[in-house]
């Protein structure tokens, strides 16, 4: 196991464990702080699995997460917004 | 050079990775979520640009790492934005600032 899976793993569990915990308690709204935790958390880990994988290509899944993450948080947020 | 340069990209890394960590012990010792907010900042601004860095200056002067520095940017970015969104609601919510008015 290199250096840079075992920063990913420890990243994984250190990070997005406590962010995924937080998504699951509290109301509606303040699940989405740990929504938004775990897709700030998943990008570096998934940029450390990439390399430690040794394929460039597993790159651009943390750049669609990066893209895709901003506008669901957005579009969740809108929402509990107009339902109040 | 060529030495120096895991040495770096790796030391980026953990720092990186020791951020991201404590951000998110903090976020659990803090009870109230707008405090909670604050401590995602560190891991959109400064824990993934350090992981990201490290990761380019692994992998070379090359496409790959143009691509990393690409997410790294759209995360700084967003971050906030996000951040700031999540927090107006909340104090929406709260009675804090007041309701946008229906359209």
């Amino acid at each position: 196991m290199t250096f840079w899976l075992v920063a990913g793993l420890i990243l994984l569990l250190g990070g997005l464990a406590p962010a995924v915990y937080l998504a699951g308690r509290g109301t509606a709204l303040e699940r989405m702080v740990g929504l938004q935790f775990a897709g700030a958390a998943l990008v570096p880990i998934l940029l450390l699995l990439a390399v430690g994988f040794g394929q460039p290509s597993y790159l651009t899944v943390p750049l669609v997460l990066a893209v895709l993450s901003f506008a669901g948080v957005l579009v969740f947020v809108r929402l509990f917004g107009a339902a109040r | 050079m060529s030495g120096a340069r895991p040495a770096v990209a790796g030391a980026m890394a953990v720092a990186g990775v020791l951020v991201c960590i404590l951000a998110a012990l903090g976020a659990l010792v803090v009870r109230d979520p707008l405090d909670r907010l604050h401590f995602v900042t560190p891991v959109t601004s400064l824990g993934t640009p350090l992981v990201g860095v490290g990761v380019a200056v692994q992998l070379g002067w090359r496409l790959s790492a143009a691509l990393v520095l690409l997410t790294v940017g759209i995360t700084v970015l967003t971050g906030p934005v996000l951040t700031l969104a999540i927090a107006r609601e909340l104090a929406r919510a709260r009675g804090i600032v007041p309701a946008e008015r229906s359209r």
